[in-house]
């Protein structure tokens, strides 16, 4: 009795062990061949979303997205000034539980609390385009803004004009990039005797703001023959106000960014110059750092710098400037 | 190897238990078996992924080459109707490429250029033409009339419209002599969507290249203008049709037939094949692990069910071999190999403790037959008689006959006794027969004669003493007839490896049963010993074919012989 007992125990215990061996046979068979994940969530949080430039860029992000199978959110302020909605937006992303936030600031302090309190609810923070002060950012992406300011100011030593009177139209004074392009141009121009700053304006980022501020400043300062602006807006801004003056012969731009208007002042003589930033790269990367931090792979730097190209009238239609200023869709 | 010595040392120790030698030998020759399958299993199985890889590359390349090409074909024919039409009057070709636009939502714009590269004429999907245009991207100076495809490029003519396109161009000669080159941009729209929808494996897709290199479409366009991603153009350029690997990558490359389009397909080894036979070994490795750690836990329980039974047998042996009287042996239980050898243990042991108990019992018995047939010798009455008859002859002064019957009667009693041995020569037996006959044969008055048959070479050898005298006893008691001539005929003979002694006489017999009966039963006549002792006693000596056999006829005659063993005295150890 004792010994049947005992061999009914071992049936028991064997019959136990193959069902278990079989169980997870199975799961991993299925873990395998299915690849069943829940989807990582990315929410990209920008200054904007009507430009040319942040389209752009959503559509770098969105490719990345596809490519890595993610779930890629698009969100940004009605206008580039708004810090208070894109901390809104970060908290509201935390709360709907997204793993990564790819980010870019519009104040380079306002944003710093949102951020942080973003980072310690344990979301990836990675920073395009516009950083904002905190230490506690997983990776930033973005054209190395003091290096695109010495290459607008490459751009305006370039000319053959003996006397440079300078105008400066820039955008809101609060966004890291903007102040770091600036730096970067005068640093590069103002040791240059031939260069002259006449005025320096700081606006809103808007087309009518630029536009109106570019008027007053050379209704001003008749004698500005360069105008250096910083953005995709403030850039078309500055191309109206030309346009309206009339005075695209005797004025030099050297604008920022493009789109298809910004283009064709290129190519219609509004604009002289174009420094184009990389917004797809921008927000494909971001996006690809976020996947990889979340994936714990090896980030060999923190910081990225995508390119600029100085794109001027005679280069425009060059096969590799092609690609730089049009997308293709 | 210091493993294998301690092991090869403990076997020969025997210190190494039987399940451990199972369960290790099951191990080992599974596991080889199962290493074997697995090589051969995944080699099997990389060469089949290898060649599912590049056949399915192929597959996709070559569908795409196929809508492509169609696709080519459909526009050479477009170009071939609005080459046609260009000899039309000026409305209706205008029309007609209007409509053309309209239908073909790939077609973005149809264009005349003259020689010199001015604009003519064009035809767009509602799009404002520049007042100015700066570097006319759609028109390039052909040197023939043959169909020119040009690489992609942004069509920049209209306003705030910069599409890429495709240029298709030829030359022609209008009626008036003069030559005009048509021009039609195409939007990848249509190809594109089937392109992008390519995939091999996870993320293996296709592209379209021209025989320069230049990518004319790809599904990642926009990453390869932002400098993300980079193709081998190069390397492309100089691979032929067919699949090519290049660091992990399976470039399978067709050329269409009606252009220099080549459509590239890019799938990656390490998702086709890698992965999936990583992932396949994984899955093996489990089941082989399984099987190994089954085999074990089987082994060791096969061993436990065979191996601890089999040890409890083996003390149950060694206990019996200590101390097989009292033995008790209680069936060990396991598997049907052992029950049996249980069994026949259990069996064995019984056997032998019956054999023990019937050597002590004869033991007993010669024991007590040969101090019988001591005592008969002894046997008083004989005695008595014997002196008796003695006296009587010297009363009468038969003196001489007198001493050779106390001479008789001394060498009886000295080779009855013979130093207590049981076993003496035939000789001696014979002596003792005759001194017991010369006795009888006084005493009976001499009615009955007696011979001797006797073969020399037998005198040496060795008998149970006091064998033939009960013979002869039961002959002349029982069988002669003292009314007549009583006559007894004792022989010794041999007879191949034995010897027969027999004691014949020609008394009144004895039927069938009688004989046998004598031989079972104890019969004491007169206080003297039976046939059946000395039958007993030449049975536990020399085995059972041996002793006495009675054949008789009534009234006739009685045969009694002794069957024997030829012992020499050289074999035997007094």
């Amino acid at each position: 009795m004792k010994c049947n007992r005992k061999s009914k125990m071992i049936v028991f215990f064997l019959s136990i062990y193959f069902v278990i061996n079989v169980c997870c046979a199975c799961s991993i068979t299925e873990k395998e061949w299915t690849g069943e994940h829940s989807k990582i969530q990315v929410a990209v949080i920008a200054k904007s979303t009507t430009s040319a430039y942040w389209k752009t860029t959503f559509a770098g992000a969105s490719a990345a997205g596809t490519e890595y199978n993610l779930d890629v959110s698009f969100e940004g302020p009605e206008n580039e000034e708004d810090y208070e909605t894109q901390n809104q937006m970060i908290r509201k992303a935390v709360e709907n539980g997204v793993d990564a936030i790819v980010f870019s600031a519009v104040d380079y302090n306002a944003n710093v609390e949102a951020v942080n309190e973003a980072v310690s609810a344990g979301v990836k923070i990675v920073i395009i385009d516009s950083d904002v002060n905190s230490d506690l950012v997983s990776a930033r992406i973005s054209t190395d803004n003091y290096k695109a300011g010495k290459m607008v100011g490459e751009a305006v030593l370039s000319g053959t004009e003996e006397v440079l009177q300078v105008g400066i139209v820039n955008f809101d004074e609060h966004s890291e990039n903007g102040q770091q392009r600036e730096k970067g141009f005068l640093d590069y121009v103002e040791a240059n005797e031939r260069v002259t700053i006449v005025s320096s304006v700081n606006v809103n980022s808007t087309i009518e703001e630029a536009k109106a501020a570019t008027i007053k400043m050379l209704k001003e300062q008749p004698q500005i023959n360069i105008i250096v602006t910083f953005n995709e807006w403030t850039s078309l801004g500055v191309g109206y106000a030309v346009q309206e003056l009339d005075v695209a012969d005797k004025t030099r731009v050297v604008a920022f960014d493009s789109n298809v208007v910004s283009v064709g002042m290129l190519e219609t003589g509004e604009v002289d110059a174009l420094v184009v930033q990389n917004p797809y790269a921008m927000g494909y990367l971001g996006v690809e750092y976020a996947w990889m931090l979340l994936n714990d792979d090896k980030i060999r730097e923190t910081n990225i710098d995508t390119t600029t190209t100085l794109i001027t009238r005679d280069n425009m239609y060059a096969p590799e400037n092609q690609k730089v200023l049009f997308s293709f869709e | 190897m210091k493993l294998k010595t301690n092991i090869l040392k403990k076997i020969r120790e025997r210190r190494i238990s039987l399940s451990f030698v199972m369960t290790g030998l099951v191990v080992c020759i599974v596991l080889v078996a199962c290493v074997i399958g697995v090589i051969v299993f995944t080699y099997c199985y990389v060469n089949s992924m290898e060649e599912n890889a590049v056949t399915s590359s192929e597959q996709a390349v070559s569908q795409v080459r196929n809508m492509v090409s169609h696709y080519t074909e459909d526009m050479q024919g477009i170009m071939e109707m609005v080459r046609i039409n260009m000899g039309e009057a000026q409305e209706e070709r205008s029309e007609f490429f209007q409509n053309l636009i309209d239908i073909r939502k790939d077609v973005e714009a149809i264009t005349v250029h003259s020689e010199e590269g001015k604009l003519i004429a064009y035809w767009s999907n509602g799009q404002e033409l520049k007042e100015q245009i700066h570097t006319n991207l759609s028109y390039k100076k052909l040197e023939d009339e043959g169909l020119f495809i040009s690489v992609p490029h942004v069509q920049n003519l209209f306003k705030n419209y910069y599409p890429w396109v495709v240029t298709f161009s030829q030359r022609i000669k209008t009626e008036d002599g003069e030559n005009i080159q048509v021009s039609m941009d195409i939007r990848f729209s249509n190809i594109a969507s089937y392109v992008d929808k390519v995939g091999i494996g996870a993320h293996g897709y296709c592209f379209i290249a021209d025989t320069d290199g230049n990518i004319v479409y790809h599904p990642q366009q926009q990453l390869i203008y932002a400098g993300l991603k980079e193709e081998q153009s190069e390397k492309i350029r100089t691979y032929r049709d067919g699949s090519h690997t290049f660091n992990g990558v399976i470039y399978t490359i067709h050329t269409l037939e009606n252009c220099d389009w080549r459509i590239v397909g890019v799938s990656y080894v390490d998702e086709l094949v890698t992965v999936r036979v990583s992932g396949m070994i994984r899955v093996v490795m489990f089941v082989v692990i399984t099987v190994v750690v089954t085999t074990v836990l089987a082994g060791v329980l096969l061993a436990k069910s065979f191996s601890k039974p089999a040890k409890e047998l083996a003390a149950a042996m060694r206990r019996f071999v200590r101390e097989a009287e009292s033995f008790e042996f209680y069936p060990v239980k396991g598997t049907e190999e052992i029950v049996a050898l249980s069994d026949s243990f259990g069996h064995m042991v019984l056997q032998i403790q019956e054999l023990m108990e019937k050597v002590r019992n004869e033991e007993i018995t010669l024991r007590k037959t040969e101090l019988n047939a001591l005592q008969a010798q002894i046997n008083p009455h004989f005695l008595y008689n014997t002196l008796d008859s003695i006296a009587w002859m010297c009363e009468v002064g038969r003196t001489k006959e007198a001493i050779e019957m106390v001479n008789a009667l001394a060498r009886l009693f000295r080779i009855s006794i013979s130093k207590g041995h049981e076993l003496i020569t035939v000789k001696q037996e014979l002596q003792h027969a005759e001194c017991y006959l010369k006795i009888q044969k006084f005493r009976y008055k001499s009615q009955f004669n007696y011979t001797f048959q006797v073969e020399e070479s037998c005198l040496g050898y060795l008998c149970n003493k006091i064998t033939l005298q009960p013979l002869i006893e039961n002959a002349i008691v029982h069988g002669l007839d003292l009314s007549e001539e009583g006559e007894i005929l004792i022989e010794v003979f041999e007879e191949e490896q034995d010897i027969i002694m027999t004691v014949y006489d020609n008394g009144v017999g004895m039927s069938t049963e009688q004989c046998e009966e004598i031989l079972q039963k104890d019969v004491h006549q007169k206080g003297g010993i039976g046939i059946k002792n000395v039958n007993d006693r030449i049975k536990i000596y020399f085995g059972e074919q041996y002793g006495v056999t009675i054949s008789s006829e009534l009234d006739e005659w009685t045969k009694v012989e002794i069957r024997m063993p030829k012992i020499s005295e050289e074999s035997y150890e007094m």
